[in-house]
């Protein structure tokens, strides 16, 4: 049933047009990762978990495409997309490196019915995120947050080393939320005083977690094809019911 | 290393095709028979877009982004909700 | 026009002869990876070459009888139809006029099959003459799964969704059979320097 009742609220907002987004302001996030705060004219809001589409176009016509998870809850005025550069990338380093305050690109959106979460659905939340798989995770525990909402909520979290962990501080005070937060590094050495894991994510660490599949969360995974193919896997194996494991595979072609 | 993603990654693509946002529509495999939503089917990206069963692999779309249209292939039942 | 982003360039290169540029293209040093399914992994041991269907005598090679086959090396241009070019590309491997010495084709069209299903057609002038060879060394290595390995079909003078990755055969026949893409809305042909990139072009 709610299924059809979200179909039925953002087919009220298609069809899709492009927008002009200006950057209002930028706010670094890690090393390789920015976070662009956008006004776009006429927004209709979003759902946490939607993404948007980013288009830019060069003088002579040639033009790149790629898709963004909104970060900022779906209360804000301004949408949020925080970008991770990836070397070699077409687009993801325009935006990090050389976009600035006030520069304007083509944008579409909300965008997405399946991989979203509202604080208003029942029953146990648990995120799973790899890397930049964590940004649409995040709009969803900032609508919890902004909603009020207290209802259990858990993010398993694999980042490859301690810097590239995005929105650190905030993570650090979710525990005020009461949302139990995991965080594993998969490379090189932990910092001095790691409290969290070591090691690509497998079912111990999401057994340890919870909530146990007799709970019945609502599980989002959101990553590298790889990593969500494998926690999709883990999570099955623990006994999680497939149709309630929803995912959102990043390629590396989203640079 | 699997060059795939999902269907979330055309969701914008599919909403100008069907202008109605279809990542949550659910669509059977003809040959495997598994019931799984679209967003959740592999993406391919070739010379046009192939969505993939996720659980045999079969074909259940294919897209090609023309200058004047979409042609689209489809595979299997995909259940439309409806909207009263 | 669309809204141009301020410094927006891409990862082109500039600096190109543009009468090696078919119209639509744009030249990229990346060499993109696209495929229409999963990459397939068959054993070498089990991998064989096949041309069949309406010839006189059918032929077969296994992996190690192809690779005892004689090569050419060759420097092609490239051409995409989703637009990037990619010029001066190396490639080894055993040209389709010998693979189809000896075996009497009877009929003018040819499909190349391939690992995971995959197929593509041709008119059969189009792959003899020196214009085709099946390769497995790219840039003087193992030519790549991910871009075909161990071996593809190399058509460089139409668009590349032709140079069929993975490729176990080809059939020929007595009349004009779509492969996948051009079943889906792609062209017949595609030649690039005609920008035949849709069935309807």
């Amino acid at each position: 049933m709610e299924g059809a009742a979200l179909l039925e609220r953002l087919a009220a907002g298609a069809p899709l047009t492009w927008r002009v987004a200006t950057i209002r302001d930028i706010r670094p996030e890690t090393e390789h990762a920015k976070t662009l705060v956008l006004q776009v004219p006429e927004w209709p809001g979003h759902l946490a978990g939607q993404h948007v589409d980013v288009r830019l176009t060069a003088d002579d016509g040639y033009q790149a495409q790629r898709s963004y998870s909104i970060a900022s809850a779906p209360a804000g005025p301004d949408v949020e997309l925080t970008i991770e550069r990836i070397d070699d990338g077409e687009v993801s380093p325009y935006l990090t490196d050389f976009a600035q305050v006030g520069d304007q690109f083509e944008l579409r959106g909300p965008i997405g019915g399946y991989f979203v979460w509202k604080a208003s659905l029942e029953g146990p939340l648990l995120l799973v995120g790899g890397g930049s798989g964590l940004v649409p995770l995040m709009a969803m525990l900032r609508h919890r947050r902004a909603a009020g909402s207290d209802g259990d909520a858990r993010l398993l979290l694999s980042a490859r080393e301690a810097e590239d962990i995005l929105y650190r501080e905030e993570l650090d005070h979710m525990g005020e939320d009461s949302v139990a937060i995991q965080i594993t590094l998969t490379r090189g050495k932990p910092p001095a005083g790691w409290s969290g894991s070591t090691g690509r994510i497998n079912a111990d660490m999401l057994a340890a977690l919870g909530p146990p599949p007799s709970e019945h969360p609502r599980v989002y995974v959101c990553g590298p094809t790889p990593f969500v193919e494998e926690a999709a896997r883990l999570l099955v194996g623990l006994g999680h019911d497939p149709s309630i494991v929803h995912t959102e595979r990043f390629g590396p072609s989203g640079g | 290393m699997e060059m795939h993603t999902d269907g979330n990654e055309i969701a914008g693509l599919l909403q100008e095709v069907f202008v109605a946002e279809i990542t949550d529509t659910m669509r059977m495999c003809e040959s495997c028979h598994h019931e799984s939503p679209l967003g959740a089917h592999r993406l391919y990206t070739g010379a046009g877009y192939v969505l993939r069963c996720p659980n045999c692999g079969d074909m259940a779309a294919a897209i090609a982004v023309r200058p004047d249209n979409y042609a689209l292939t489809m595979r299997g039942t995909w259940m439309f909700g409806r909207v009263e | 026009m669309a809204l141009i982003s301020r410094g927006f360039h891409g990862r082109r290169q500039d600096d190109v002869d543009p009468s090696r540029l078919p119209p639509g293209q744009y030249v990229t040093r990346d060499f993109p990876v696209l495929s229409a399914g999963p990459t397939p992994h068959t054993p070498l041991d089990e991998w064989s070459f096949a041309v069949g269907g309406a010839v006189g005598a059918a032929r077969s090679w296994t992996w190690e009888e192809f690779l005892a086959l004689p090569t050419e090396t060759v420097t092609k241009d490239i051409h995409c139809v989703t637009k990037w070019s990619k010029f001066d590309t190396h490639w080894t491997g055993v040209p389709v006029d010998t693979l189809l010495e000896g075996t009497d084709p009877w009929g003018k069209f040819v499909v190349a099959w391939c690992d995971g299903g995959y197929t593509t057609n041709l008119p059969l002038d189009d792959v003899m003459g020196g214009k085709a060879w099946v390769a497995y060394q790219y840039e003087g290595e193992a030519l790549d799964p991910e871009h075909g390995g161990p071996a593809r079909l190399l058509v460089p003078h139409l668009y590349f969704w032709k140079s069929a990755k993975w490729v176990r055969g080809i059939n020929v026949g007595d009349h004009d059979e779509p492969g996948f893409w051009e079943g889906y809305g792609y062209h017949n042909y595609g030649d690039p320097w005609k920008e035949q990139r849709y069935w309807s072009d």
